[in-house]
């Protein structure tokens, strides 16, 4: 456990973390101009039912009684009831956690898939046709945003050529699974490019050290130089990339699953914004936050597994 | 004793849209479908093939399913759905101007007005196969009255709901209630299977049901609704057996979904992708007449809007027409008065303002601001409608020197703002929940119905007391002069000032035969018999 950088104190330390962010997003949506009564009553609103509502909802305790009343609940397990859809926020996480992990979980695959070949390619022929190709392709497609892209997908894909269904989450694994495929290319498009510059670069630098030469002047061949020798140690630094990454990619699935309309985490997290359904918001927040910690440690001992000169680092 | 006979439904025409002219027939079928009695059944109009070629209909909303318990209802979209699952004693007829039976097949009321009897329809049963009952009902609309934050409020002069015997439901009131009826055909008050949602607190989270012609088979809020023609229905049956429903929020997705024929029709496609629809000869554009009101609130608490003389030249200088052009490209209808358009006592008599710059200055002058003064306009980020109306406002004020700022907020944020009474103008809308205009009225112009009219905080005494004698009066014609009396106050007081009638927007697929929007935004109505082709 030490040598994979997963020591007790590393864990203890995201306690404080978490605690931080639930305060944090707990006292910023309420510090938002606008409430819950407002949106509840739309236009039927009266300065008493707004007030019966907040009253009923506890929103006229203290903020600190509220923020306790919450951390309580939390600990059990429960985060409330959702002002918006009358129904346990539990309830409605454990629906929409799926669809957001398969999408962030199918992007992931596609981009190892497109970035490994693709990023070693163009570092052993620079300046060859696949470097100069990817780099024009990747570059466009990262300067352009996300939304436009998947418009441009839809319009390509879905209507023009009918290959893929136009939004929604269809039913089933293979259905699911099916309607991913354009939201998780219009997301690796950008993924994409940075892995593979990142790992062009590492590729590069290991290319030219020294033990790529004396193994090559000893006479292995090209490929096994490259499989054995030269990946494993470019690799190391492009999982840390992926890992950062992965973690802006959960951000940049709320806009994804918008213009796809997928019932995700994302959706559900704008909308509550927007209705201020604070007990959603909060538990969102708190679960977007476990993710994006997970994610960071399972890089680095993902990162330490590739290279064991960390964990002898940390041993010393 | 009164006993109303059954009334026979009448469709609304479809509405086409075709360029220049499809704006003045848009018009036309506007006047139309809001008018009064009598037949205007067209046999031309779209009518529906005898069977229907594909068995869904497949619709796509913008907005998620905020909840299928209909007391709790919130989200319109989620309404208009529970319609087609709940039937409720009465309902409006699709014109929305009357009220028609439902589960319910006869009522009367005693000579005092104050009992009121329901006959059920003996052959009326839930989508399980269980009868109706007298209970049921009571026990439905007495749990909505209930409810905390509910819509109890709408019947406070409701002392009891009982039932008399299996069949018969009595209403008793401590006072006359004109819109007693109206507020029964509401969706709040749908008739649910009180042994069945006792049973089960998820039950409105699962495959909800009730005695209307279609019931839920699969429910899953964000995204999917799927409702089935519900066999133990009464009344005809529909001619297609499935409802799916999906929940696209995103504008483009849902227009793109309807090109490619992944759905039949969409809910508000986004104006400026109005003419592309129109374009395709596979698609269409409808124009429903709705009971939305768009009004300019005026800060009454604030200085220059205190004075009467200045919320009248702010009126005088609006160009509502030239609003109607830039917000709605010409489909909306300028608002005279504060009533929905063509609804139940809307006062045609009233004249939308026409822009009258002299006026205006005038009054400015004598109200002692010749020179103007500043303010801001408080608009909903996102709303591409009310950020074009903003700038003819903004315009047109800067003609008599009012120098008007436009801060865009997101929705809540602006509400709040605005409900303040002291900080600028804002851009907010109304929209009706029964036919029947107690509500409007009570909630724009009474000053003590809880809402300070339409937060302006105006009041007098001479409208309270109309509203209240309205509320209770069972003649028509002089309830019609206590509405019109109100709504005249309003337009000379000025407390906030009606701008735009606008329209509820469907774009739908040439093979979709028979889907109309009545003005409270239900199409349950068009669901029974509604056609869809194969395409």
């Amino acid at each position: 456990m030490r040598n994979l950088g997963l020591s007790w104190t590393r864990l203890a330390n995201l306690v404080p973390v978490l605690f931080g962010i639930t305060l944090v997003s707990f006292v910023l949506i309420r510090l938002v101009p606008g409430d819950p009564a407002t949106q509840i009553l739309g236009n039927r609103y009266t300065p008493e039912a707004a007030e019966q509502i907040r009253n009923s909802l506890g929103l006229n305790d203290s903020i600190l009684t509220q923020y306790g009343i919450f951390l309580r609940s939390a600990l059990t397990g429960s985060f409330g009831e959702s002002y918006q859809y009358h129904r346990p926020v539990g309830e409605i996480l454990v629906d929409r956690v799926g669809p957001s992990l398969l999408l962030v979980a199918v992007t992931a695959v596609l981009c190892t898939l497109i970035s490994l070949p693709l990023g070693v390619l163009a570092a052993v022929k620079r300046g060859g046709a696949v470097d100069q190709g990817t780099r024009v392709f990747f570059t466009l497609g990262y300067a352009l945003p996300a939304f436009l892209i998947g418009i441009v997908l839809i319009l390509v894909f879905g209507l023009k050529l009918g290959w893929f269904p136009i939004g929604g989450y269809g039913t089933g694994l293979a259905g699911h699974l099916y309607h991913l495929v354009l939201p998780a290319v219009t997301l690796a498009i950008p993924f994409s490019t940075v892995l593979v510059r990142s790992l062009r670069a590492s590729t590069i630098t290991v290319l030219e050290s020294d033990f790529v030469t004396i193994a090559r002047l000893k006479g292995i061949s090209g490929w096994s130089v490259l499989a054995r020798h030269v990946l494993r140690n470019a690799i190391a630094p492009v999982a840390v990339v992926f890992g950062v990454n992965l973690a802006f990619l959960v951000g940049g699935t709320v806009v994804i699953e918008n213009v796809f309309s997928i019932p995700g985490m994302g959706s559900l997290l704008v909308g509550a914004v927007a209705t201020r359904d604070y007990p959603v918001v909060q538990a969102v927040s708190l679960v977007l936050a476990v993710f994006v910690l997970l994610v960071n440690v399972l890089t680095d001992v993902v990162h330490r597994l590739l290279d064991p000169r960390l964990s002898v680092a940390v041993t010393r | 004793m009164t006993k109303l006979p059954a009334t026979p439904r009448r469709s609304l025409r479809r509405l086409r849209l075709t360029g220049a002219t499809g704006i003045a027939a848009a018009a036309l079928v506007l006047a139309a479908c809001g008018g009064g009695g009598g037949s205007s059944t067209d046999p031309a109009a779209s009518a529906p093939a005898a069977t229907s070629e594909v068995d869904t209909l497949k619709i796509a909303n913008g907005v998620a399913i905020d909840t299928l318990d209909p007391a709790e209802n919130a989200a319109n979209e989620s309404i208009w759905l529970d319609q087609n699952i709940y039937a409720r004693l009465v309902q409006t007829d699709p014109t929305g101007t009357k009220i028609v039976p439902d589960l319910a097949s006869s009522w009367e009321t005693s000579d005092d007005g104050l009992t009121w009897t329901f006959k059920l329809n003996p052959d009326a049963k839930f989508a399980d196969g269980t009868p109706v009952t007298a209970s049921d009902a009571a026990w439905s609309i007495n749990r909505a009255k209930d409810l905390e934050g509910g819509w109890g409020f709408l019947i406070t002069p409701v002392t009891s709901i009982t039932a008399a015997d299996a069949q018969t439901v009595v209403i008793k009131l401590k006072t006359k209630h004109a819109p007693l009826l109206a507020d029964l055909a509401m969706y709040a008050y749908g008739i649910l299977p009180q042994k069945a949602v006792e049973a089960d607190k998820d039950f409105f989270n699962k495959t909800p049901y009730g005695a209307g012609p279609f019931k839920v088979t699969k429910l899953e809020p964000d995204s999917n609704l799927v409702l089935t023609r519900n066999d133990s229905y009464w009344g005809p049956k529909p001619k297609i057996s499935t409802v799916d429903v999906s929940i696209v929020t995103n504008d483009n997705t849902r227009v793109l979904q309807l090109q490619g024929g992944q759905v039949d029709v969409i809910e508000n496609p986004p104006g400026n992708l109005v003419k592309q629809l129109q374009a395709n000869p596979k698609l269409r554009v409808d124009l429903f007449p709705s009971t939305r009101v768009d009004f300019l609130q005026v800060p009454l608490k604030s200085k220059p809007f205190e004075d009467v003389r200045v919320r009248q030249a702010v009126k005088a200088a609006l160009d509502l027409d030239a609003m109607n052009t830039l917000a709605y490209q010409g489909n909306a209808v300028p608002a005279n008065t504060f009533f929905p358009y063509k609804m139940l006592y809307w006062a045609e008599s009233i004249q939308a303002p026409k822009p009258d710059l002299d006026k205006a200055k005038q009054l400015l002058t004598e109200a002692g601001f010749p020179n103007g003064f500043k303010t801001d306009l408080i608009t909903v980020s996102g709303d591409a409608a009310g950020q074009a109306q903003a700038v003819v406002i903004k315009d047109d004020l800067a003609k008599v020197g009012i120098d008007v700022t436009i801060q865009s907020y997101e929705q809540s944020t602006a509400y709040t703002n605005e409900r303040s009474g002291t900080n600028g103008l804002g851009l907010r809308y109304w929209t009706n929940d029964i036919i029947d205009p107690d509500e409007v009225a009570t909630f724009g112009a009474d000053i003590k119905g809880g809402a300070n009219t339409f937060s302006s905080y105006w009041g007098d005494e001479a409208t309270t007391k109309a509203i209240n004698d309205a509320r209770s009066e069972t003649d028509e014609t002089k309830r019609a002069e206590l509405y019109e009396q109100v709504q005249q106050t309003i337009a000379d007081q000025a407390p906030f000032i009606p701008l735009a009638y606008a329209p509820f927007r469907y774009a739908s697929g040439s093979w979709v035969n028979g889907f109309q929007v009545s003005p409270l935004g239900n199409y349950n109505d068009s669901l029974l018999s509604l056609t869809v082709g194969s395409h």
